[in-house]
């Protein structure tokens, strides 16, 4: 479904990521796990068009999605949250999920629309009983749940996950986790990016391990929970 | 021992009184003295008893907490009272005319057109989220352009309203394709530079805008043969013009284009991965802005009947910006109101002519510290994190 050929991305002088060849495929989670400063979120932000690759392709669907601008990157169904949820914190939860369906325009979709509602507050019931509140006076992890309710909204056929479980409370996170898989389970493809390693393999059918802009090491979830060397590095085992 | 304990205190809280009452005593010592050259010994010593009851007055008040109550009033939404409210202001609005004298009419029409610049650079500022410190800019050029076409083409109101706004939205058009690669603090430098070369231009082009003489003899415009010199009929066309930017600007607000510009304003990351396309957004917010301060120059022009660089001033952009901070940043009744406010309030303080400017200047002092968040704003108590 997508496929990163040697990509090369870089702020000015600095090269951030160094050849990445990742491939997800249709129904996948996949994750990337890697520690800080590896080329984790980058690599999302390549994807999504934010970032322009220096070099190396981007296959989504079999076509190329270099030189395209990020708002017609959504349009073609990759839908990113990104890193520190980034809600709307001035609308309401409803406005929120409103704006999530923005790039929504053909009719068969907006007619969708309701369905994509009562399906965002089946997976989090708590934003409901929200509807009306500020996104701003959500907690954290409401506010993280807004933030891929959102995103869903846009019925993306890919879900680029940028560190979901970021300063979430243990319990939050197994939450989030769960309903990850749910989505997943619903048929939506997903691209994890992870510093709680060891949940995240968990959850994954795949992995890769990112380190210095490369990748070191790739396998099923399973294996790599197993690893030696991942085991040494992520898991403080 | 525990009595000991007691007096430790008091003699703390004495001395925490003691440095507050010696703060205040500097501030106003150092306000006083500015007054010293001008007005006297007697108007300082008077300056320094004012500042110090008004500073003693703050904070007593704010150990009452009347600041936070101030703060967190909720002025009830305008719309639950639309059905109401609004066809008992348009029939008073529309009635002012045959009561009020021609003076207050001149007052009137003069806020009409603050009205459109605040609505105009609301847009830009209020929805979108980019400091604009050079809107006069765009109400110059709307003014200039009516001007030069009506005095060397002899071009009419009318004909030449098009041309006028249009040139004013090119013109936002052309300065946000370069400046909106900047953000935030250097946006506003840019805006402001952009201000300044407007009014310059307008300054030092002898041959077209006869320089800081300015154009005279801009003609009234006509409705069918028939001239609006008369300010009741001018105050009615001004008021048809404000109501169609209301009802106007109020659609796109609530529009796609409209969520788009409020959606950047509160995360434009969010917003580019909602699938926002940013940069356009951002420019349609400058091109609609400036096309409304291009409507407002015109009419500004055909007015006065005279144009002068002086008119456009950098002052000019801030007051328009004070405007709609006053009324509520990004809340078009709001912008409506602060634009009332601050044309109607330098009139009425016209007996007191000296001071006006310096009671003005206060008033939005203290409301920046009681309603930081301007009239119409929403509440500010609340902490939004995101």
């Amino acid at each position: 479904m997508l496929k990163l050929v040697s990509i090369h991305t870089s702020y000015n002088n600095i090269k951030a990521l160094k050849g990445i060849d990742i491939e997800v495929n249709k129904g996948e989670i996949v994750c990337l796990i890697g520690s800080n400063g590896a080329g984790k979120t980058t690599t999302l932000l390549t994807i999504s068009g934010i970032l322009k690759p220096d070099s190396g392709d981007i296959i989504f669907e079999g076509k190329s999605l270099k030189n395209i601008s990020p708002h017609s990157i959504v349009n073609r169904g990759i839908c990113q949250v990104p890193e520190g949820r980034r809600i709307f914190p001035r609308l309401t939860v409803l406005e929120n999920l409103e704006m999530g369906a923005y790039s929504v325009n053909s009719k068969y979709q907006i007619s969708n629309f309701k369905n994509n509602i009562e399906k965002v507050f089946s997976l989090f019931p708590i934003l409901k009983e929200r509807i009306k509140q500020h996104g701003g006076t959500l907690s954290g992890g409401e506010q993280q749940m807004l933030a891929i309710g959102r995103a869903l909204m846009a019925n993306p056929k890919l879900l680029l996950l940028d560190e979901p479980s970021l300063g979430l409370a243990p319990i939050m996170v197994s939450k989030i986790f769960r309903t990850i898989k749910e989505i997943n389970e619903e048929g939506v493809t997903i691209l994890l990016v992870e510093q709680n390693a060891k949940a995240a393999l968990r959850l994954s059918h795949r992995g890769y391990v990112l380190e210095n802009g490369a990748i070191k090491l790739h396998g099923s979830g399973e294996d790599l929970l197993h690893n030696e060397d991942v085991k040494n590095a992520y898991l403080g085992e | 021992m525990r009595q000991g304990s007691r007096a430790i205190q008091q003699l703390k809280q004495f001395k925490l009184l003691l440095i507050t009452l010696l703060r205040y005593c500097s501030i106003a010592l150092f306000t006083a003295l500015l007054f010293l050259p001008f007005k006297g010994l007697n108007a300082a010593g008077i300056m320094f008893i004012c500042i110090l009851a008004l500073l003693s007055v703050v904070s007593l008040l704010k150990k009452t907490k009347i600041i936070d109550a101030i703060k967190t009033i909720r002025i009830p939404e305008i719309k639950r009272f639309q059905r109401f409210f609004i066809p008992v202001f348009l029939i008073s609005s529309a009635a002012l005319p045959f009561i009020l004298k021609d003076y207050y009419i001149d007052v009137l029409i003069m806020s009409g057109i603050y009205i459109l610049l605040a609505l105009g650079l609301n847009i830009i500022v209020g929805f979108t989220g980019l400091l604009n410190l050079g809107f006069a800019a765009f109400y110059a050029i709307g003014a200039y352009t009516y001007a030069i076409a009506n005095t060397k083409i002899g071009l009419g109101f009318w004909a030449s309203l098009p041309i006028s706004a249009s040139f004013a939205a090119i013109a936002g058009l052309l300065l946000a394709i370069p400046a909106l690669r900047l953000r935030g603090d250097y946006l506003a430098i840019v805006t402001l530079g952009f201000g300044e070369i407007v009014r310059l231009i307008l300054n030092n082009w002898d041959s077209l805008t006869n320089g800081p003489n300015g154009i005279t003899g801009i003609a009234r415009p006509l409705i069918m043969g028939f001239s609006l010199a008369q300010l009741e009929y001018y105050y009615y066309l001004i008021f048809v013009f404000v109501i169609l930017a209301v009802v106007v600007i109020k659609r796109v607000e609530s529009s796609r284009i409209g969520r788009a510009w409020i959606a950047i304003k509160e995360n434009e990351i969010a917003a580019s991965s909602m699938g926002i396309n940013t940069t356009k957004y951002k420019l349609y917010a400058f091109t609609f802005g400036t096309f409304w301060a291009g409507i407002a120059g015109i009419l500004f022009s055909a007015k006065m009947q005279f144009v002068s660089p002086e008119s456009f001033t950098f002052m000019e952009s801030i007051l328009i910006l004070s405007m709609i901070i006053l009324g509520g940043i990004g809340n078009t009744y709001g912008a409506i109101i602060g634009a009332f406010i601050l044309v109607i309030l330098p009139e009425v303080l016209r007996e007191v002519q000296l001071y006006r400017m310096l009671i003005l200047g206060i008033g939005l002092v203290l409301l920046m510290i009681f309603r930081p968040q301007g009239i119409l704003g929403g509440v500010k108590g609340v902490h939004f994190r995101s």
